[in-house]
């Protein structure tokens, strides 16, 4: 379960310096090049077709609703719709059903990301475990009734892998920062 | 520090909700009129393009595996290849014997009873699988070459077995083609047998196809084979289809329900045969390429 701490000394201090998992953003900006080429990578990724599996999680919408969340001026919602859409044309299905998962999951970050960044990486995954499944229930209620047919539950079980992924993928997605911050310190 | 957040927070400009109902209300429409229209194809085909390339340089590792593969067991594959082709080279003899046979007397026959001669054989173009699209409930490939090479909706797409699909969506460079166990195909077939004339459904949930909507006194059975019947003008006649495995005769509705086997294995291979047959124009519900040819075939007939 969630390992809550005791607010000793350090930890505040660390707090305030915004160090260690779950710092605020907005003192210390991740490189944008390092943001976006995650995203890239991980879009490019998800044209592979590994996602014929039942339950493949979505890692795009992962990574873009980490981004939401932790670089929230750079990546929101118009990101997320122009990447669902590329999708959507990839993939053949119903065009604006990955776009509107992304933008309902990015509008969940970016609502929750003043109170996500006070928690470490386990508890902002189970904060973000409901609005993943939030937004791709909505779309999947609306693709299944603009097409008529119910896809089955593998998304939710793909839904639950991507929100227990949200703690190693953040930790990746936040090692140049804190490899940062440690130089800071050193400096300091 | 403050300051600098402060005026962060004024250059965003838009609202985080303005923003979030705009664009959920563009997905929506975009949802909806993809679904019941076309309207969404020119949005679908530029994007598609912007697309390719990034689809072909994801799928670069893949195809030098494949290429390495193939190349490491030519040998071996060749020796098989080879002797099946002996052996396929020795049954095609004899079939080719008949069918010199039977062409004569069909012509002959087509002669005594005034039958227009159709054109049998249409231009066909040589496609490879570029990847299957992951949406849980259709059954669908997308191909290397699209419109660029000839390619237009509604051409059928066939391999060594049979019919394989049907071409519904093109982009310039990439088409898609719903297999014949897509729920969407309904395909004209005919029991070779006798002649039957049935319509083909795919049945996604299982990978066969379903024939429905006949009478239960209909002769077909258990090992019958189907093959497009022509009727439509969409398949050319007499492609292998599938092989009936069940009839379901229910009496008390007066009808039956037949499940058949594909021939072909839209699943094994990476090449594909798309027929370029000129109907499948006029079939294809495309209204924007084709309205002016479309107008000239109507002008005709009215």
């Amino acid at each position: 379960m969630i390992h809550q701490h005791q607010p000793t000394p350090r930890t505040t201090s660390r707090m305030l310096n915004s160090r260690g998992v779950g710092g605020d953003s907005l003192d210390m900006p991740v490189d944008i090049r390092f943001v976006w080429g995650s995203i890239i990578l991980v879009f490019l990724l998800s044209l592979l077709p590994w996602r014929l599996m039942d339950m493949a999680p979505d890692l795009l919408m992962l990574v873009l609703a980490f981004w939401a969340v932790h670089e929230n001026r750079r990546v929101g919602m118009v990101s997320g719709f122009i990447l669902g859409l590329l999708l959507d044309v990839h993939d053949g299905g119903p065009l604006g059903q990955h776009a509107l998962t992304y933008v309902l999951v990015c509008y969940g970050a970016d609502m929750l990301h003043r109170r996500l960044l006070r928690f470490d990486l386990l508890s902002q995954a189970l904060h973000m475990l409901v609005v993943f499944m939030v937004a791709r229930l909505v779309t999947v209620l609306l693709s299944a009734w603009v097409t008529g047919v119910w896809p089955g539950w593998g998304w939710a079980a793909g839904v639950l892998i991507a929100s227990v992924l949200w703690v190693p993928v953040g930790w990746l997605l936040l090692l140049p920062k804190h490899r940062l911050d440690d130089v800071d310190s050193e400096v300091g | 520090m403050s300051a600098s957040v402060n005026l962060e927070l004024f250059r965003r400009g838009v609202p985080a909700e303005v923003k979030l109902v705009l664009l959920v209300v563009v997905s929506l429409v975009l949802m909806f009129v993809d679904a019941h229209s076309r309207y969404m194809e020119p949005l679908r085909q530029g994007l598609s393009v912007v697309l390719y390339p990034l689809q072909r340089v994801v799928m670069l590792p893949r195809d030098g595996i494949a290429m390495i593969q193939d190349y490491s067991s030519a040998a071996a594959l060749l020796k098989q290849e080879s002797e099946a082709l002996q052996r396929q080279r020795i049954e095609l003899a004899q079939v080719v014997a008949n069918a010199a046979q039977l062409s004569t007397e069909n012509a002959q026959l087509r002669r005594l009873l005034g039958v227009v001669e159709g054109n049998p054989t249409h231009p066909t173009v040589v496609v490879q699988v570029l990847y299957e699209p992951s949406t849980p409930y259709v059954r669908r490939l997308v191909f290397n070459k699209g419109a660029s090479d000839g390619i237009a909706p509604g051409m059928p797409v066939i391999d060594e077995g049979g019919l394989v699909g049907q071409v519904i969506r093109v982009t310039p460079f990439t088409s898609e083609a719903a297999l014949l166990t897509d729920e969407k195909l309904a395909v004209p077939v005919q029991v070779l047998r006798n002649g039957l004339r049935l319509i083909a459904f795919g049945s996604p949930s299982n990978g066969r196809v379903e024939v429905r909507y006949f009478s239960s006194d209909a002769d077909i059975k258990p090992g019958d084979v189907l093959v497009t019947s022509g009727v439509g003008g969409a398949f050319p006649a007499g492609i292998s289809v599938g092989t009936v495995e069940s009839v379901e005769r229910d009496s008390s509705s007066g009808f039956a329900k037949a499940v058949a086997r594909p021939t072909s294995y839209p699943e094994r291979y990476r090449h594909f045969l798309i027929l370029k047959v000129e109907d499948s124009l006029q079939m294809a519900a495309q209204p924007h390429t084709e309205s002016v040819s479309g107008r000239a075939r109507r002008g005709e007939q009215g």
